[in-house]
């Protein structure tokens, strides 16, 4: 073997051990915020061995017709209201781009409480106020805040909305909040035409 | 091809007199056309026109394509010249003679005649003895028939000598007749007439059903037998709630306007209002269903008022409508969002509630004395008695619409949509298109795009009218009290 081949042997491992540096090293050194998951999210959230726990939330799709589910790690609690809390007020925060949001920004969370396996969530009044109006996007609004959480949390089987304190018809004039809704992924992508597994990150 | 001394004498032209070799040349006032011959261009007043075929000189006489009368003539005449190669017709001056492409189908008992009318042009339908007569606003009429064969319902159609209609002859088994006009491309509209038997046709061609032991009231059944089914149902089990619902011929149309005084809806990116643009189709579709089918029409709200959800589903009540449809306009974050989208009521959200309330009937004293059964209809549990119909009735919406508007890769969806919980008849929610797309918004509030809306909510109600008609015996009105806006149920 002449010096030649040994210096593009050399460069040549060099070349690999970037290339693994820069597709699998780094994404493992410096795991993203979360992952974009197909549509139907069957199990509960998966625990962690470092107090974390993958969650399912739902953001608007970049071509505005359909709820996508997004994996983030989110605080564990053994306490399902606790739980239930920390995954609303993760849902309320903004998402990563180019997803967006299907409840209005500056939206709270005013209170939680069970009853059985009913759950109430109580927002203040931005969810209205500052919402689009379509009712599109009012199925968006109230199926991401119900599917997160019945998704998540096996022991929530219907969630029902109140809105400053007070059970409300609708929203913005679509969607029946007179009652719990349960878990409907009708508007979640179709897991064939989400992002395959293989086009994302490592999950956690 | 046609002589030219033909044409010179038809459209006033003048022959040169100093022929040359090979060359004519022909004039109208200081226009003039110069032919070569067996040349394919012509010039005609300083412009060059091709012909199909070049000009032939023959024994000292010109001949030129038909062609040439549009494409030379026209051009050096003072009025109007249009050569229409299919019909043969060439017309001169300002006369109207709309063309006319006549197709009849045959569809089960039923007949259409579809009249493809280029350009738009008013028309009046009468019907004189055993004959449908349509005279439109024309000088004459330039008409083509195709597939028109003799049915049951009509033995002949033919344009009318001396007068600018068309007449249907009709035989005795014709029973009533509903026009409807849609836009269609090029400044055309298409006049759809749909022909249907006698009623008492549609009775002999629909068997009664006899309803089962035990499974609630079949579709000839009276309400009073929904009430007795109730009564005996703890032996026989709960009927299944939607087929309950009586069935009925459809008489009136309730049209709700999405949203409307304080509650603005959604806004579009130029300031477009939803519930200007619903009020609009509204009072658009009301006129076309009263002057066009005959139907009797109930708007939830006439002006720009504020009307509760659960109080325009009572209007629909009160006023025993049997078809109710929510205009509404989407919206989105993404301005990319485009599409209509029809909307029945879901189940899943209803279903326990509708287990657990039951569903039976309840004796009352009526005022001459004695007790009747009455069902009683809890508020939460009126539409799921449609619940069948209600998707049947978005469907044909949503099929009829997907020809006329462009449609959201989810057109049909089913909904926990509020306005349709206390509907007590077929009820559907139709999202026109996204207010919040710059190019939709333009449609919403274009005449063109909310006449196609309305042409194709008028067609789906025929069709769906039909259709259920063709079915069984309508039932009279409904005994079931229906759900009012303030007690939810009485």
């Amino acid at each position: 073997m002449t010096r030649q081949h040994w210096l593009y042997g050399g460069l040549g491992a060099v070349a690999l051990v970037g290339i693994w540096v820069l597709f699998v090293g780094l994404p493992r050194w410096y795991p993203p915020a979360g992952t974009e998951t197909t549509a139907a999210p069957p199990t509960a959230a998966t625990p962690g061995d470092d107090g974390l726990v993958n969650a399912t939330l739902f953001y608007i799709s970049d071509d505005g017709m359909r709820l996508v589910g997004f994996e983030r790690p989110l605080a564990r609690d053994a306490d399902t209201a606790a739980q239930a809390r920390i995954i609303l007020e993760a849902q309320l925060t903004e998402p990563p781009t180019p997803l967006l949001s299907p409840i209005p920004l500056g939206t709270e969370l005013r209170a939680f409480y069970m009853a059985g396996q009913d759950a109430f969530v109580d927002l203040s009044a931005e969810v209205t106020l500052g919402h689009s109006g379509g009712s599109l996007e009012e199925l968006f609004t109230v199926y991401a805040i119900v599917n997160a959480l019945t998704t998540n949390i096996p022991a929530i089987n219907a969630v029902q909305i109140l809105v400053n304190g007070n059970e409300v018809d609708t929203l913005v004039g679509h969607v029946d909040l007179q009652h719990p809704l349960e878990r409907n992924l009708q508007w979640v992508a179709d897991p064939n035409t989400a992002p395959s597994p293989d086009d994302q990150t490592d999950p956690l | 091809m046609v002589a030219v001394s033909q044409l010179a004498a038809s459209f006033d032209l003048t022959i040169a007199d100093t022929p040359q070799p090979g060359r004519l040349t022909l004039m109208r006032g200081d226009r003039i056309i110069v032919l070569t011959a067996n040349e394919g261009l012509v010039s005609v007043a300083g412009q060059l026109v091709a012909l199909p075929s070049p000009p032939l000189e023959r024994d000292g006489e010109w001949y030129v394509p038909i062609d040439f009368i549009g494409s030379a003539v026209a051009l050096v005449h003072d009025e109007p010249v249009e050569l229409r190669r299919r019909s043969g017709l060439v017309l001169l001056g300002a006369v109207r003679v709309p063309q006319i492409v006549a197709r009849y189908q045959r569809s089960g008992r039923q007949s259409r005649l579809r009249l493809m009318v280029t350009p738009a042009t008013e028309y009046v339908i009468e019907q004189d003895a055993n004959r449908l007569v349509i005279t439109l606003d024309a000088d004459a009429l330039d008409l083509e028939l195709r597939d028109v064969r003799p049915d049951p319902l009509v033995s002949g159609i033919q344009g009318v000598d001396g007068s600018p209609a068309l007449a249907i002859d009709l035989r005795e088994n014709f029973g009533s007749f509903a026009a409807t006009t849609e836009p269609a491309l090029g400044g055309a509209v298409e006049i759809v007439i749909d022909l249907q038997p006698r009623p008492a046709e549609v009775t002999r061609a629909g068997p009664p059903r006899t309803p089962s032991p035990g499974s609630g009231p079949g579709p000839n059944a009276t309400p009073g037998a929904v009430a007795v089914a109730g009564e005996t149902g703890a032996d026989a089990g709960l009927p299944v709630l939607s087929e309950l619902a009586p069935r009925r011929a459809i008489r009136a149309i309730a049209i709700d306007a999405g949203h409307g005084g304080d509650d603005i809806g959604t806004r579009g990116p130029e300031g477009s209002l939803e519930k200007d643009v619903t009020l609009a189709v509204a009072q658009r579709l009301r006129n076309r269903i009263e002057s066009e089918l005959g139907l009797r029409v109930v708007l939830t709200r006439t002006g720009d008022s504020t009307v509760s959800l659960d109080e325009r589903a009572a209007i629909a009540n009160n006023d025993r409508a049997d078809l109710f449809i929510s205009l509404h306009a989407n919206a989105s974050v993404r301005e990319t969002a485009t599409g209509a989208e029809v909307f029945y009521l879901s189940l899943a959200e209803y279903g326990d509630e509708a287990r657990d309330a039951g569903f039976t009937g309840q004796l009352v004293p009526t005022v001459g004395g004695g007790t009747r059964v009455l069902d009683i209809v809890p508020w939460e549990m009126a539409q799921l008695r449609h619940a069948d119909q209600s998707a049947r009735w978005a469907e044909t919406v949503a099929d009829e619409l997907s020809l006329r508007v462009p449609m959201s890769p989810r057109g049909l969806q089913q909904a926990p949509f509020r306005v349709l919980v206390g509907a007590n008849m077929p009820a559907v929610v139709l999202e026109m298109g996204f207010i919040s797309n710059p190019d939709q918004e333009a449609q919403l509030t274009s005449t063109t795009f909310q006449s196609s809306i309305v042409s194709g909510l008028l067609r789906s109600i025929i069709r769906y009218r039909d259709e259920i008609a063709s079915e069984g015996t309508p039932v009279a009105p409904r005994d079931a009290v229906p759900p009012d806006a303030t007690g939810r149920s009485r």
